[in-house]
């Protein structure tokens, strides 16, 4: 407390009141402030909020009266927008004062409308169950709303079926004018295989070209969802909005945990505060937690303090106790958040309990390796990449070198937009800059000596006499892909294009065509969505779960700049596809390397044999012949300028290749 | 064959060491108190005032043109046909305001040091084009040299001159006046070529003002020319060098045409496309160039200079070799007890610079602290456009012989490569086996290497290149 009046005394009252205004939550400094200012309103508003301090009291709600449920849709539907207004209309956020997407926290989550990390909010809401009629909603008992966000990418499946466990029931939002796509059916399934009640929400009915009809039929037919069970609403302009709440309180079940049993909770997520460390959303599942008590992980082993313990409302508000059914905060000891693992089941230390069900240790589907673009920012790279990893364990991180690009890191990743959310977040929230090495995903390779590796990284795959590759396999990927049926041909020859395999092909309505494909991770790893995208006119949507792994002809692709391979540009491909992948990364490498003092070859070869080669001719002229009248600045200033260049570029051998080369590399499929 | 083309500047450049002093006074000056010290402190004497530190070059700018030349991004005031009217005893007010005003800079400026025991050894009359500006305003400019600085008797005084602008009787007054040294701005001998660059005089006049030369008696000449013009071809450039040798002037520049910003060719062309001749083509104009003249008994003594023995520029020399010099006139660049100084490029701000030089309100070249590291980029910079090369001897004096390894070792691959030559103290080249034996050897390197060259024409033609790899060792 101390420190919170110090806080106070520093900053002037305007002064905080506007970065109040900025509500920038993420930040841990503004999170305290706020915290304060509701310290604060409670002790000198002239008008005591009593009715605020008795919801807050968690024992007045029993399971009957908690409701935990999650929202999902396929990008762009409207889902967090939808949370922004029953967040509003429950009185947890004042309209208008809280930022759009306010559950979204992270840059790249705004800027790409996306969520990466899932997050928790409490909500209170009034209402007669089985009496909707009556209006006196100020006798109508209070019920606790838990809204569990998720993220909606593939890649983090595995998290959102986590939060989905947490969950009794979810609104499943669809576009009333784009109706059911891709992601809104593999999200469907994660909550029907959750035995989810689904809410069927069919939003942005304000548009002009909305169809909410259509969407019904489709519902219908697709997830023999009743079509009298869709609400009609617009987050947009509130439309429907007041019959969401209800309809979450009456169709949803009470979450099902037993008060009297010892304490199980589920680890949804975590991350990182400066002040209190590691924080823990959890849903107590069974049993009480108050603070004070000793906790375990089922995962790990490892056994914690709770020092504080609270609900998100949507800001940390501490209650010292959390109940059965109840979705909340727990601070515990953890150093870092690799110890918070997503899914563990915690529970009371020396209590025996069965741990909950679906616990899965990270798998990393993507692998890179991450180098600092300047090769003494090594040292920089390592702390940004160490204070990102805190708020993202799900990344692993290994050392590794390389003889092209100097010491970097391997990062595995849960797929491609967890890599790319990685790769920007290290960029904007830690200032890093980067080279990327090709993706490349976990293959396993059989020698004819018996052994078998998990590979990795290419360079790993060394030619050794004696032990030769006997078998291989590649991991795979079933795709979900949804399109308008004129663009059926052209999506049928990317995925045969991409060593696709046709597993289903239905109309779900007269226009809309479902195609299941089995695919090789590797080829939808790179540039596969973009190019979706661009052959429908932007009308697919996409979505993917893991398959098995299948044996493939796998060959390593070596390129060589005058002579000597460069490990760092080394890929693995399908045998078929080594000559084309070899002739587009050498043209690639052909387009972006300058002319240099010498003549350059660039080769791609499989072993020793070569599949494509060009060549750079050296530069015949670089001088300034001209009278300066003595003026010398300016040129001093132009080879300056071409000696920081050549800086910024990374050496291979005699070679310098700038770093546009890389990251042009990572586009070849 | 190289030692003996060498020879002749070795033997005609007195081997008065000026930027060894100058830099070596500077290094002590300011010479961080740094690893460089354990280095070869040895032969650096405890500081005394430097014996001749001093500028004995001056810069004199005439930035007057008749229009601007379509490549050309100099400081200059293009007058337009009116000033052709006046009578021949009355100047043209812009001349004689701008040539007061530039006396003016002149007798402001502080003399710094012991100066009054150096006069001037070059003057040169830069431009613009100095040759429209009337012989006695020339005349008052170096009166007012002489009486501020004192001019040698046997100094080089050299003026450009356009073809077009100057008659039997100008020239021969200049030379009464004590100019020596005429460089004469041919640029092309081709009629279409001149036209493109907006040139003011036809290839008519060129050959007048050749003519004009050889009656006058003017002995030490150069004539300019600029390669990669548009839609030059390789004929037309072979032409421009046998016309140019026809001439037989003491001295021959070589200028590749640069697309500056701001040009009318910046606007028009891109380098290395079409109308400009693409890098491969203007790389044979350097090689033959360098070919042609070498051939006929001229001297590649830096990039874009060739000379007939002992005709070097003595002027420019001092730019090469990072001496001091004065400049005066519109944006001109002075360079005086190890600062570097442009005056504005635009006249009115120039007039007022001017004034407050005179009001004792500019402190000249007070921020004299530079860093070693700029003064020896300034030094490898300078050197390695000259055939001479980087003195090696002097420079390990004033920043110690470890970055004399880390360079030899960072440019291994272009002395292999034949880009970059090593020589010993009698200018011999050293072969490449040799080079390999020093390399291993440090103290060897010491002994055996006296100088670094860029070779000529394929070292010379990618010498920035591989002086911003030198930038790189010297500040990475």
């Amino acid at each position: 407390m101390g420190s919170l009046i110090r806080a106070s005394r520093s900053r002037k009252q305007s002064n905080y009141l506007y970065i109040l205004s900025e509500s920038n939550t993420f930040n841990p400094i503004l999170r305290r402030l706020n915290w304060l200012r509701s310290i604060l309103s409670r002790e000198f508003c002239s008008h005591p909020r009593q009715k605020d301090d008795n919801i807050a009291d968690l024992s007045q709600y029993p399971t009957e009266r908690i409701r935990n449920f999650s929202i999902i849709a396929h990008v762009d539907h409207g889902k967090s927008t939808l949370a922004d207004r029953l967040l509003e209309l429950t009185g947890t956020i004042k309209r208008g004062l809280g930022q759009p997407q306010y559950l979204d926290k992270l840059q790249v989550e705004r800027e790409r409308g996306i969520t990466v990390k899932a997050q928790t909010a409490t909500m209170f809401h009034r209402h007669n169950l089985g009496a909707p009629d009556v209006d006196n909603t100020q006798e109508a008992p209070s019920y606790l709303l838990n809204l569990i966000d998720t993220p909606g990418h593939v890649d983090f499946s595995y998290e959102v079926s986590r939060s989905l466990a947490a969950c009794q029931g979810a609104l499943l939002v669809v576009d009333a004018a784009q109706g059911v796509q891709a992601q809104t059916v593999a999200n469907f399934y994660l909550a029907f295989e959750s035995n989810l009640s689904i809410i069927p929400v069919i939003n942005k009915i304000d548009q002009p070209t909305a169809d909410p009809q259509r969407v019904k039929d489709q519902l219908m037919s697709m997830f023999d969802l009743d079509p009298a069970d869709a609400l009609l609403t617009s987050a947009k302009t509130g439309l429907g909005l007041e019959h969401v709440l209800p309809a979450v309180i009456e169709r949803i079940p009470p979450p099902p945990g037993i008060s009297t049993s010892n304490l199980r909770m589920l680890l949804l997520d975590s991350y990182y505060d400066e002040y209190k460390g590691v924080i823990c959303h959890v849903a107590v599942v069974d049993g009480a937690l108050r603070k004070g008590d000793k906790i375990s992980s089922a995962a790990t082993g490892q056994s914690y303090d709770v020092l504080d313990v609270g609900f998100m409302n949507p800001e940390l508000k501490s209650t010292g106790m959390l109940f059965t059914g109840q979705v909340g905060y727990v601070v515990s000891g953890m150093r870092s958040t690799k110890e918070a693992r997503i899914g563990d089941t915690l529970f009371l230390a020396r209590s025996v309990v069965e741990p909950l069900p679906g616990f899965k240790p990270v798998q990393h589907m993507v692998f890179s390796g991450l180098y600092p673009a300047d090769g003494s920012d090594f040292e920089a790279l390592n702390s940004a990449i160490e204070r990102l990893t805190c708020n993202d364990a799900s990344v692993s991180v290994t050392k590794e070198s390389s003889t092209a690009l100097g010491l970097g890191f391997r990062c595995g990743f849960l797929g491609l937009l967890h890599m790319d959310v990685f790769h920007q977040r290290l960029e904007q929230e830690h200032g890093a800059s980067i080279i990327s090495t090709i993706p490349t995903v976990p293959y396993i390779f059989e020698f004819t000596d018996g052994s078998k590796m998990k590979v990795q990284n290419p360079a790993a795959l060394t030619a050794d006499a004696g032990k030769r590759v006997k078998k291989c396999w590649e991991p795979t990927v079933s795709a979900t892909i949804i399109i308008p049926s004129e663009y059926v041909g052209a999506v049928i020859t990317l995925c045969s294009d991409r060593r696709g395999e046709q597993l289903e092909y239905t109309f779900i309505d007269s226009q809309r065509v479902l195609l299941k494909y089995r695919l090789p991770l590797r080829e939808i790893v790179v540039d596969f969505y973009n190019e979706l995208k661009s052959i429908t006119s932007g009308y697919a949507s996409l979505d993917y779960e893991d398959a098995d792994y299948q044996t493939s002809d796998l060959v390593k692709l070596d390129i060589l700049l005058n002579g000597l391979p460069v490990d760092a540009m080394a890929t693995i491909v399908h045998n078929l596809k080594a000559q084309r992948v070899g002739r587009e990364l050498v043209d690639k490498l052909k387009k972006f390397i300058d002319r240099q003092m010498f003549e350059i070859t660039i080769q791609a070869a499989i072993g020793s044999k070569i599949v494509a080669r060009e060549t750079i001719s050296a530069m015949r002229k670089n001088v300034i012949a001209k009278c300066y009248g003595g003026d010398i600045t300016r040129k001093k200033k132009l080879l300056e300028k071409q000696k920081e260049g050549k800086k910024r570029m990374k050496r291979v051998g005699s070679v310098d290749i700038p770093q546009e080369a890389f990251h042009e590399l990572l586009k070849v499929g | 064959m190289l030692k003996s083309s060498l020879a002749p500047i070795l033997s005609i450049i007195p081997m008065k060491p000026k930027y060894p002093v100058a830099c070596l006074s500077l290094c002590k000056a300011f010479r961080p108190s740094s690893v460089r010290d354990n280095v070869s402190v040895n032969a650096v004497e405890p500081f005394e005032p430097p014996p001749k530190s001093y500028p004995t070059s001056a810069y004199i700018h005439l930035p007057f043109c008749r229009k601007r030349c379509r490549y050309c991004d100099f400081p200059i005031v293009a007058l337009g046909s009116s000033s052709a009217n006046l009578p021949d005893d009355i100047d043209d007010p812009r001349f004689l305001n701008y040539v007061q005003l530039l006396c003016r800079e002149i007798e402001a400026t502080k003399v710094l040091k012991s100066d009054n025991n150096s006069p001037l050894e070059t003057v040169f009359f830069g431009g613009g084009t100095p040759s429209l500006v009337p012989p006695r305003l020339v005349s008052k400019i170096l009166e007012t040299l002489t009486s501020k600085f004192g001019v040698n008797s046997n100094a080089e005084i050299s003026i450009e001159m356009d073809p077009g602008t100057f008659d039997a009787q100008k020239l021969s007054d200049l030379l009464n006046l004590g100019v020596n040294r005429v460089s004469l701005g041919v640029q092309a001998f081709q009629e279409e070529l001149l036209k493109a660059c907006g040139r003011a005089h036809s290839l008519k006049e060129v050959y007048e003002a050749i003519e004009i030369i050889g009656s006058c008696g003017a002995s030490n000449w150069s004539l300019d020319l600029i390669s990669s013009l548009p839609h030059q071809t390789s004929e037309m450039w072979k032409e421009s060098l046998e016309c140019a040798i026809k001439a037989e002037p003491t001295h021959v520049s070589v200028y590749d045409l640069q697309v500056e910003k701001g040009t009318k060719f910046g606007l028009l062309y891109k380098p290395g496309e079409f109308p400009l001749p693409d890098d491969t083509l203007s790389a044979e104009f350097y090689k033959m160039s360098s070919k042609t003249l070498c051939n006929t008994g001229y001297n590649h003594y830096e990039i874009s200079s060739y000379c007939k023995k002992g005709y070097e520029c003595q002027h420019n020399l001092t730019y090469w070799k990072n001496g001091y010099y004065h400049a005066f006139g519109l944006g001109s660049a002075s360079h005086l007890d190890g600062v570097r100084f442009s005056r504005p490029r635009k006249m009115k701000e120039y007039a007022s610079y001017v004034q407050n030089l005179e009001d004792g309100a500019l402190i000249q070249h007070e921020n004299g602290q530079k860093d070693a590291k700029d003064l020896e980029m300034d030094v490898v910079m300078l050197s390695l456009r000259t055939s001479k090369g980087l003195d090696l001897t002097s420079f390990r004096e004033c920043f110690g012989s470890c970055l004399v390894l880390s360079l030899c070792k960072t440019f291994r691959p272009y002395i292999e490569s034949g880009h970059v030559l090593l020589l010993d103290d009698k200018r011999r080249v050293l072969v490449i086996e040799e080079f390999w034996s020093v390399l291993s050897n440090e103290s060897k390197i010491e002994e055996e290497v006296a100088f670094i060259r860029l070779s000529d024409p394929d070292g010379f033609l990618l010498s920035n290149e591989l002086i911003s790899i030198a930038f790189g060792v010297i500040s990475p």
